[in-house]
């Protein structure tokens, strides 16, 4: 604090942190020895004193009424709180993803076996569209009808 | 006449710290769905938010919705709550935000900056006597103190208000208004300057009187 013997102006933010107890041990006790010497300072922890005193004699305004009773219904309504989950990590989801792939990996195997593997297929009828000639079409031309292979 | 000390308000503080641990077993209760510890808690609360509420508004009907806008808030808020922080500030900060989305709303916000360097000015005491604390102490000069905080810019009020009504610790304010306790100790006194400039202007009284 500044010396008490020379005049100063009050250092306002020391003298509300010391009313408020808010100062460290050492600077709370520099500030009593300064106070006894300085009567301007004095006075004015007196004043910050004075206003904290009515602060306290205002009026103690209450709602007048249960506030707990009166908002029960909507706090029914309101989601019940329950703790915060934390995100899900990575590792959480490998279980199903596993999962997953396997189910992937034995639905492939079993289509590929069904399709292309060793199971006989029955020809489709349907195919024979494809041949040159439609089944008991006309021949155009010998050509058409014999084979080079065939008319030697 | 009303004697205030460091000492009467560090008792004070203690006796905030026993009932914190109600808080604690009443909040981690509601947490897991108990809803009459929740309404216990607002049993507990519902005056001092009130309270803070109606001083930070200035209007009761308003207040009252915004204490119960306040309590459904915190309802809901619930599971983000951590026993770290005490109960009370954790409401209040519910509250002072309920209470500044009002304001904001109603456009009276005064965004005054406090750092700026008239507010430097305006710490400079003036070097008079003091007020005496009897001439705070009628109900006229009570209505004058009211009169003088409600000018007071939304910073300053709210700041003056946890510390002088609620008895909130400077750690407590800090972590309320979510700014450092450098801060609270330079705003808080220069609050009480304000404040004191408002009260002596509307008491007809000069600095120099």
């Amino acid at each position: 604090m500044t010396d008490p013997v020379r005049p100063h102006l009050p250092d306002m933010i020391r003298l509300s942190g010391y009313l408020d107890g808010e100062l460290d041990g050492a600077t709370q006790r520099e500030m009593e020895t300064h106070l006894a010497a300085c009567p301007p300072c004095a006075a004015r922890l007196a004043e910050l004193r004075a206003l904290t005193a009515a602060f306290d004699a205002l009026p103690q305004d209450t709602l007048g009424f249960d506030l707990a009773g009166m908002i029960a219904g909507r706090l029914a309504a309101a989601p019940r709180p329950s703790p915060e989950r934390p995100a899900p990590r990575w590792w959480g989801l490998l279980p199903a993803s596993l999962g997953a792939a396997a189910a992937l990996t034995l639905g492939t195997g079993i289509g590929s076996v069904l399709i292309g593997g060793g199971a006989a297929m029955p020809r489709m009828a349907a195919m024979s569209v494809f041949d040159t000639l439609p089944p008991g079409g006309l021949c155009f031309g010998s050509d058409s009808c014999y084979s080079k292979g065939a008319r030697k | 006449m009303i004697r205030f000390t460091p000492e009467q308000s560090k008792a004070k503080r203690m006796t905030a710290e026993i009932d914190d641990g109600e808080d604690v077993q009443l909040a981690a209760r509601a947490q897991m769905g108990d809803r009459p510890a929740f309404e216990q808690l607002v049993r507990r609360y519902q005056d001092r938010v009130f309270r803070f509420i109606l001083r930070m508004v200035g209007m009761r009907d308003e207040a009252m919705d915004l204490a119960q806008e306040t309590f459904l808030k915190a309802y809901r808020a619930l599971p983000g709550w951590r026993p770290e922080a005490r109960f009370s500030t954790w409401l209040f900060q519910i509250a002072r935000n309920t209470a500044l989305d009002a304001l904001r709303r109603r456009r009276h916000i005064d965004f005054v900056s406090l750092t700026a360097s008239p507010d430097e000015k305006a710490i400079e005491p003036c070097d008079t006597a003091p007020l005496p604390e009897e001439r705070l102490a009628d109900k006229q000069r009570i209505g004058l103190l009211e009169r003088a905080l409600r000018e007071l810019p939304v910073e300053q009020r709210e700041i003056l208000l946890l510390r002088e009504l609620e008895d909130m610790s400077y750690a407590d304010i800090a972590a309320t208004l979510n700014i450092e306790v450098g801060t609270v100790k330079s705003r808080i006194a220069r609050a009480r300057v304000a404040v004191l400039a408002h009260y002596r202007h509307h008491a007809g009284e000069s600095c120099h009187d």
